[in-house]
């Protein structure tokens, strides 16, 4: 038995290695290839694309050359607070100075640290999470499938700012524990997805055939069902980071998230509200940070689910 | 049809349970002592200490209310689950505990919170459905047109940015610039919800705070009806009633638009639940008596029995909505009802 299993094991495998051969032969017509076709064509994905990389390159590289050219983005300097406080956009403070003295373009700057941290690890626990109930859930079915759906309907079932909110007052404020609450109530939309598009998958004959041939849960999931539902779980967690966004600077505005003096797009938005009748632009420039680059991840998301075909449910 | 509201009804029940455990288990390893909260860090002599923690089921007690000590002398903290038990008991009788920053029953807290944030909902739910509806019914009729256009960068635009940050737009253009602009002429109120000195009529308030409401998901009605109304559109049934000459105003108003709409019914259905949950970040901008900054302000001051209190009744509403939406969905779609095979989800 052991024998036959192996020896149709190294036949899979030989099929296998003859097909990417075969693509490997041919001008890449993957998937990938296709999809990066596709999405060179829409430019609106191209252009949330370019906005990500130069948010991400500016917030990288940060260090090496915004305080020097703008001042600290925490610390305040006691001596010169009274005429640096609230000045408007001009030259020198391209969007203008806080109500300590500090410039605000050098705190957007660093507030995209922040907001680009919590986006994506707490889309990487939500994903990790997700990705290992929903599977559980689809691929072994029956029991493990009611207890988990079930599970993460309680946790839909509450709202979702207000168990963000409760979760914190009870682990805690600052990053860490941003990244944490945020990640780990974001599972069950990620469980779902994943687990459907395994449904789907697990339908199919070459699954069929690949059991029949003896290959291990494990092997079928890592070969078969993972590589095609892929495209599904990049889509969803480029559009889960803008919304982890969203959610850490609500968390921030009310106070609950990051800690001052950390600049956050949201914490500067609520300072900015004290002086919403005589210094608008206070608020309103953090909030344009925000607005651009959600956007750019929808518009990105968007343009990967248009060209990886991915059919998602609502609109 | 029966027998699937039951079956829906049923399913309530354990997800319920579910999430008061998880709720109550999230109260039980919160840092700080209850005593603590209730006296607002006061010190106190050790009998009234001693009547707080019976008061409020912190201790163990015998029938008649006096503490029981352990073979120290100390008293004896009550289990969790025994705590929960005893909540879950008084909760289905009505009763949802005292503040313990306000001296005031939770339910009396939440009585007077709620009608502000049903109001507000209602408020933006019939907005969102007027121009939700009519946006995507616009855009899919004249599709690729400038009007489609237009609506589809709005709605992205909508959806990508922070409700509390458009709400805080809208002030700044009716509250302060209209102000300035009009020389106080004409203006619109940027918080709390009138009352007795209130300038404005009373639903004058209501306009900015249902419009910050109402935004995000007013977007996603216009997609969701743009490519419901798509979708139909290219169905047999539709092209038989082309090819019967009826006019294209006869197509959409007599045998597209019902179908397409019953997706769209549902999502703002399930989004009114999702309002009556109270909007936290809406209210808080606007200074909005709701039950979302009630919480809000309770999970600040550490009230653990108003957010629990409140966050359980929110979950019970949002059920009951979510149930209805169902059986109503069921009852406009026959195909649910009579459990022919639905789409893969």
């Amino acid at each position: 038995m052991t024998d036959k299993n192996t020896k149709l094991d190294q036949q899979a495998e030989v099929v296998e290695a003859d097909s990417e051969q075969v693509e490997a032969s041919k001008p890449s017509r993957t998937l990938w290839s296709d999809a990066w076709n596709r999405l060179r064509k829409n430019k609106l994905a191209l252009i949330g694309a370019a906005w990500i990389i130069f948010v991400i390159v500016v917030a990288v590289t940060a260090d090496l050359w915004a305080p020097q050219l703008l001042g600290s983005p925490t610390e305040i300097d006691s001596a010169t607070v009274a005429a640096n406080s609230k000045l408007p956009p001009s030259l020198e403070h391209p969007f203008g100075t806080d109500a300590t003295g500090r410039d605000q373009l050098v705190r957007v700057i660093y507030g995209a640290r922040i907001s680009l941290a919590v986006g994506v690890v707490a889309t990487l626990i939500s994903t990790a999470i997700g990705l290992v109930m929903g599977g559980i859930a689809a691929y072994y079915g029956g029991i493990w499938d009611t207890i988990i759906m079930r599970l993460a309907d309680m946790f839909l079932a509450i709202p979702y700012t207000l168990f963000v909110i409760v979760m914190l007052a009870v682990i805690g404020q600052g990053i860490q524990n941003v990244f944490i609450a945020i990640g780990i109530l974001g599972w069950p939309s990620i469980a779902r997805v994943f687990r459907s598009a395994i449904l789907s998958v697990k339908e199919n004959d070459y699954v069929d055939a690949a059991r029949a041939m003896g290959a291990s849960d494990l092997r079928i999931i890592a070969r078969h069902i993972f590589p095609n539902s892929v495209a599904s779980i990049v889509v969803y967690a480029t559009m889960n980071i803008g919304g982890a966004i969203l959610t850490e600077s609500a968390l921030s505005f009310l106070g609950m998230g990051v800690t001052p003096p950390t600049p956050s797009w949201g914490i500067m938005i609520q300072d900015g509200q004290k002086f919403l009748q005589t210094e608008p632009w206070l608020m309103i420039l953090p909030g344009l940070a925000i607005l651009t680059t959600v956007l750019a991840f929808t518009l990105l998301g968007d343009g990967l689910r248009d060209a990886l075909d991915v059919k998602m449910k609502d609109a | 049809m029966a027998k699937y509201i039951l079956k829906r009804v049923l399913q309530f029940i354990p997800v319920f349970i579910g999430v008061t455990i998880i709720l109550f288990a999230m109260k039980a390893i919160v840092p700080g002592d209850p005593v603590k909260i209730i006296t607002g860090g006061k010190q106190v002599t050790p009998e009234t200490e001693l009547q707080i923690r019976i008061a409020n089921g912190l201790i163990e007690t015998d029938e008649d209310g006096r503490p029981l000590y352990d073979e120290n002398g100390d008293t004896i903290p009550t289990p969790i689950w025994k705590q929960y038990l005893v909540y879950m008991s008084d909760l289905l009788q009505g009763d949802l505990g005292t503040s313990y920053t306000r001296n005031m029953q939770v339910s009396d807290i939440l009585a007077s919170k709620y009608p502000y944030t049903v109001r507000l909902a209602i408020v933006a739910i019939c907005l969102e459905a007027v121009v939700g509806i009519g946006a995507g019914m616009i855009s899919a009729i004249k599709k690729y047109s400038f009007w489609d256009v237009l609506v589809t960068l709005l709605t992205s635009i909508l959806v990508a940015m922070p409700a509390f940050w458009l709400g805080m737009l809208l002030q700044l253009f009716f509250g302060v610039f209209l102000r300035n602009v009009t020389g106080e002429a004409f203006y619109l109120p940027i918080s709390g919800a009138g009352g007795s000195h209130a300038e404005f009529q009373a639903w004058v308030y209501y306009i900015l705070p249902a419009i910050t409401l109402a935004s995000v998901s007013t977007a996603y009605t216009a997609r969701i009806m743009r490519s419901q109304l798509l979708e139909v559109m290219n169905q047999d049934y539709i092209r038989t009633a082309k090819a019967k000459g009826l006019s294209r105003r006869d197509v959409i108003v007599h045998h597209a638009l019902k179908n397409a709409l019953i997706p769209v019914v549902t999502y703002i259905g399930i989004d009114f639940g999702a309002m009556l949950a109270g909007a936290i970040l809406t209210e808080t901008v606007f200074n909005w008596p709701g039950v979302g900054y009630e919480i809000y302000r309770a999970v600040t001051q550490r009230d653990w029995p108003i957010v629990l209190g409140g966050v359980t009744v929110i979950v019970v509403v949002v059920m009951i909505i979510n149930l209805l939406v169902d059986i109503s969905y069921a009852f406009l779609d026959p195909r649910i009802r009579f459990g022919a095979p639905k789409d893969k989800e």
